[in-house]
């Protein structure tokens, strides 16, 4: 909603996190992001609201005040048990009017990029995607967005000075999960899902979720490539368990693993193949041909294992270990299973 | 049926350079071209067009030069092409865009189905599908993997989620934004590129539409780029870790779980 | 392919026109003028399929709309993995009808806008990814006696691995071998050489003053080098190796053509 004046502005309080929900648990992602938005509810001296839509999600309320949560708003009803984004964002309207947040934060996750960009117009706010970071300006408490763009290229600050609330998503794993505290109590706020939430509805036929997450190479937080040391497509089947075992990961891969034929196109990353901007890549057993670095070089923090020490690859990563990977995968596979 | 599908001409993304006062991109002395996710929605609506017959459109909102990117979407078989340009329209949001490309739907006017890209890779922000079908206050679905029915009045589709997918039936019109798994698309052929050359592409204007001027460009984007800059350097020093098989794993067992990886 | 070899004809790389251009039709002349001219000077015209991934026009497609004449002897186009199988179906079928008889198979360079071919397209079960060896399989079965395909070799890339993949491509059918570009004696082409004897062999010679270009499509560094002559280097590449046959990359048609009718002897 426009909000040209200061005296509107000030009608806007508390910073909400909308809830991630599946399979009628609320994920991870929802935890980083109330951490996060614990931190700008005390700049603003106000609460921080969990939004939860769903289907028998009422009795999954208490970890959000450990999160950091004052207020939790449900809204739980069998209609929502499917992803049905257009009811959902009816519902993010109703309450966004009657309640009058200041910030909306949300998981950058399919079905929040899915609802909050309509919700956002719905309302007539600024949307901002993929934030790396959240803060708040101390002159006149604007939300400050801050996120990658032209590929990682750039980091761009994005502000929203006269529409209320200022929304933004946030990928998961690029906030940190605050330490919960069991102790810490909240409020609970029961919404109903109106019929005229459901006048624009989907109808979802089925739903299938699958046991193995197969991430690609855009959307993964961590990438596990290999190269030519990897020997062959069994070297890859390895590389595949760590990306398992990990979550949230994409096996990628060297051109000449690809050009062996060792695993499909798809994974390759370089200039003749995918450019991937991730917060960890794990390079296995890669030498680091230009080609290859120009597709990896902006992501955040990369790590090589390799027998030789002074490959480009070893020499321009964070943490260079030198040693046989096919000893020590194995061995960080069961170090994370034990966890 | 009419399609239209949403396209955009973006940077090749691996040189960026800032305009320091408006902080938008300086398109000079960049290549264009068109937005890659965006040739799978190009290439979805032509693959429905000739299954269940009628018309696809394409429709871009860009400087003049957009057009080259139309006219690649003709070169592998959309029917028509609009062009939405006028410096009215420079420096908008997603929402203002979204805005935009809705105004110009209502006027093409009978619209069953518009198709849009997951993002662009410029922006990488996804809004624009989502935004046009609030504007219009259609149905959407968003990340389509596959179109497995569409009629007169519906459409069922498979929507991916990173824990799956489902399937789902929603009535027309609808938006829909496609991700990769959803086809291949052609590569245009001489024949077809040097037809499209041919062809006449009208460019609409914030009047053409019936835009209301506050709610496009610069001026109705809710959201301002206050400040851009390249991303930290990446520190020099690298770390080696050396030792037996298990130590070295350790290590970097400790290395993962200090940044949250496990 | 021997034949080249003993009658010192030259393979001359021309590339078709990027799908970006901006004049096409211009481009077009050019394409034509250089195809015609080498047609015309006895040697052999050689086609690339997307160098580097940029999507380009195909050879198939150029020599269908400009009308351009085929001389089975004198015409050699790139094939690589990253096509539709339809697609590739379609420019072998249009090569066997025009009577475009020399292929030379690569994997090839792939980008976000090229489809790649499938294991199953070509009826591979034993790989992850269509590599040139199932491309080759997959054209002398559907296409026996038909064509004479040809592979790449890189001399830049860890040997043991490439004569190994060399073994792989020959047992697929590959009758003939292009080196990536030599500026120098390189012994393990020498040891290619001593491999194949009978293999025609055929160096590839840069023939830009631009040697970052080339450190660039090769992935390894070539030392920067002011002297370097491509010319005084072709002939140079003749005399290292008598008896393989030279492919062109990077003619300066307007600056250097003229000059290599006298370095071939």
């Amino acid at each position: 909603m426009i909000a040209f004046t200061d005296a509107e502005r000030k009608e806007y309080h508390n910073i909400w996190v909308v809830a991630e929900i599946l399979a009628g648990e609320i994920q991870p992602v929802t935890h980083e992001l109330t951490g996060a938005a614990r931190i700008l509810a005390d700049l603003r001296k106000s609460e921080v609201w969990v939004v939860v839509m769903g289907s028998g999600i009422e009795g999954k309320l208490e970890s959000l005040f450990a999160y950091g949560a004052d207020v939790a708003i449900v809204v739980d009803n069998p209609g929502l048990s499917g992803f049905v984004d257009e009811t959902e964002a009816q519902i993010m309207k109703r309450l966004i009017v009657k309640y009058k947040p200041e910030v909306v934060i949300c998981g950058a996750t399919t079905r929040g990029r899915a609802l909050i960009p309509r919700v956002s117009v719905m309302t007539h706010c600024g949307l901002t995607a993929d934030c790396t970071g959240l803060s708040i300006d101390p002159e006149n408490g604007d939300l400050l967005q801050t996120r990658p763009a032209f590929g990682g290229n750039i980091m761009a600050t994005i502000r929203c000075s006269n529409h209320r609330p200022q929304m933004a998503t946030v990928r998961p794993r690029v906030m940190k999960s605050p330490e919960p505290d069991p102790g810490r109590a909240g409020r609970i706020i029961k919404e109903e899902m109106l019929t005229s939430d459901t006048e624009k509805i989907k109808q979802i036929i089925d739903v299938f979720h699958s046991t193995e997450t197969a991430y690609n190479l855009a959307d993964a937080q961590i990438i596990i490539s290999g190269g030519r040391g990897m020997k062959g497509p069994e070297g890859f089947n390895l590389l595949k368990q760590f990306a398992q075992r990990v979550g949230g990961a994409a096996v990628g891969a060297s051109r000449a693993a690809v050009d062996s034929g060792w695993i499909p196109y798809a994974h390759q990353v370089g200039q003749t193949g995918q450019t991937v901007q991730t917060k960890v890549y794990i390079a296995c057993g890669i030498s680091g041909q230009i080609q290859h670095l120009v597709g990896m070089q902006s992501c955040d923090f990369i790590i090589a294992i390799d027998k030789n020490p002074d490959t480009p690859m070893m020499q321009i990563a964070d943490i260079a270990v030198v040693g046989d990977l096919f000893e020590i995968i194995p061995e960080i596979i069961k170090g994370i299973t034990n966890l | 049926m009419k399609i239209v599908v949403c396209i955009k001409q973006v940077p090749a993304t691996n040189d960026a350079k800032i305009d320091p006062e408006t902080k938008r991109i300086i398109r000079k002395g960049i290549k264009a071209i068109l937005n890659p996710f965006d040739t799978y929605a190009v290439e979805e609506g032509v693959q429905l067009r000739d299954k269940f017959g009628g018309e696809v459109i394409v429709l871009s909102m860009g400087p003049p030069k957009a057009e080259a990117s139309l006219r690649e979407a003709i070169s592998v078989g959309i029917d028509r092409a609009i062009l939405l340009s006028d410096r009215a329209f420079g420096g908008s949001d997603t929402w203002a865009t979204s805005y935009t490309l809705a105004k110009a739907i209502k006027k093409i006017g009978d619209v069953d189905l518009v198709i849009c890209g997951k993002q662009a890779i410029d922006g990488d922000t996804a809004q624009v599908g989502p935004g046009i079908a609030a504007h219009l206050d259609w149905l959407q679905a968003t990340y389509v993997m596959a179109v497995e029915e569409i009629s007169s009045s519906s459409i069922r589709v498979k929507r991916m989620h990173e824990d799956g997918y489902d399937i789902c039936e929603m009535s027309l019109p609808a938006v829909i934004t496609v991700v990769k798994d959803i086809n291949t698309p052609r590569v245009p052929s001489l024949k077809g590129r040097l037809a499209s050359n041919k062809c006449e592409i009208p460019v609409w204007k914030p009047d053409d539409i019936g835009a209301d001027i506050s709610k496009i460009g610069l001026d109705g984007s809710p959201t301002r780029v206050v400040k851009t800059q390249p991303p930290p350097p990446r520190h020099t020093n690298t770390k080696k870790i050396e030792g037996s098989s298990i130590e070295c794993a350790q290590s970097l067992l400790r290395e993962l779980r200090l940044r949250s990886v496990i | 392919m021997i034949n080249h070899i003993k009658n010192k004809i030259y393979h001359v790389e021309v590339l078709p026109p990027k799908q970006d251009s901006e004049k096409l039709e211009k481009d077009l002349e050019i394409f034509s003028n250089k195809y015609l001219r080498v047609m015309n000077s006895g040697y052999c015209v050689c086609i690339t399929d997307n160098t580097m991934g940029l999507l380009s026009f195909q050879g198939t497609e150029m020599i269908e709309e400009l009308d351009l004449p085929v001389i089975p002897n004198q015409v050699m186009i790139h094939l690589n993995t990253f096509h539709t199988k339809d697609n590739l179906d379609n420019i072998l079928d249009i090569c066997k009808l025009k009577g475009i008889r020399y292929l030379l198979i690569i994997t090839g360079d792939g980008s976000e806008r090229l489809p790649k071919l499938r294991p199953s397209d070509v009826g591979a079960t034993d790989v992850e990814s269509v590599t040139s060896v199932e491309l080759l399989k997959y054209i002398n079965r559907k296409y026996p006696d038909t064509f004479v395909l040809g592979v790449a070799f890189n001399p830049y890339e860890p040997e043991e691995h490439e004569l190994k993949k060399m073994e792989r491509k020959i047992k697929a059918g590959a009758t003939f071998i292009i080196t990536q570009p030599l500026i120098e004696r390189n012994e393990v082409v020498d040891r290619l050489l001593e491999k194949y004897p009978k293999i025609p062999i055929f160096v590839e010679a840069w023939m830009s003053k631009k040697l970052y270009l080339l450190s660039e499509a090769v992935g390894y560094e070539i030392p920067e080098n002011s002297e370097f002559d491509p010319i005084s280097t072709l002939k140079m590449l003749h005399k290292l190796y008598p008896g393989c046959g030279v492919y062109l990359s990077l003619l300066g048609f307007k600056t250097q053509y003229h000059l290599i009718k006298d370095t071939w002897v």
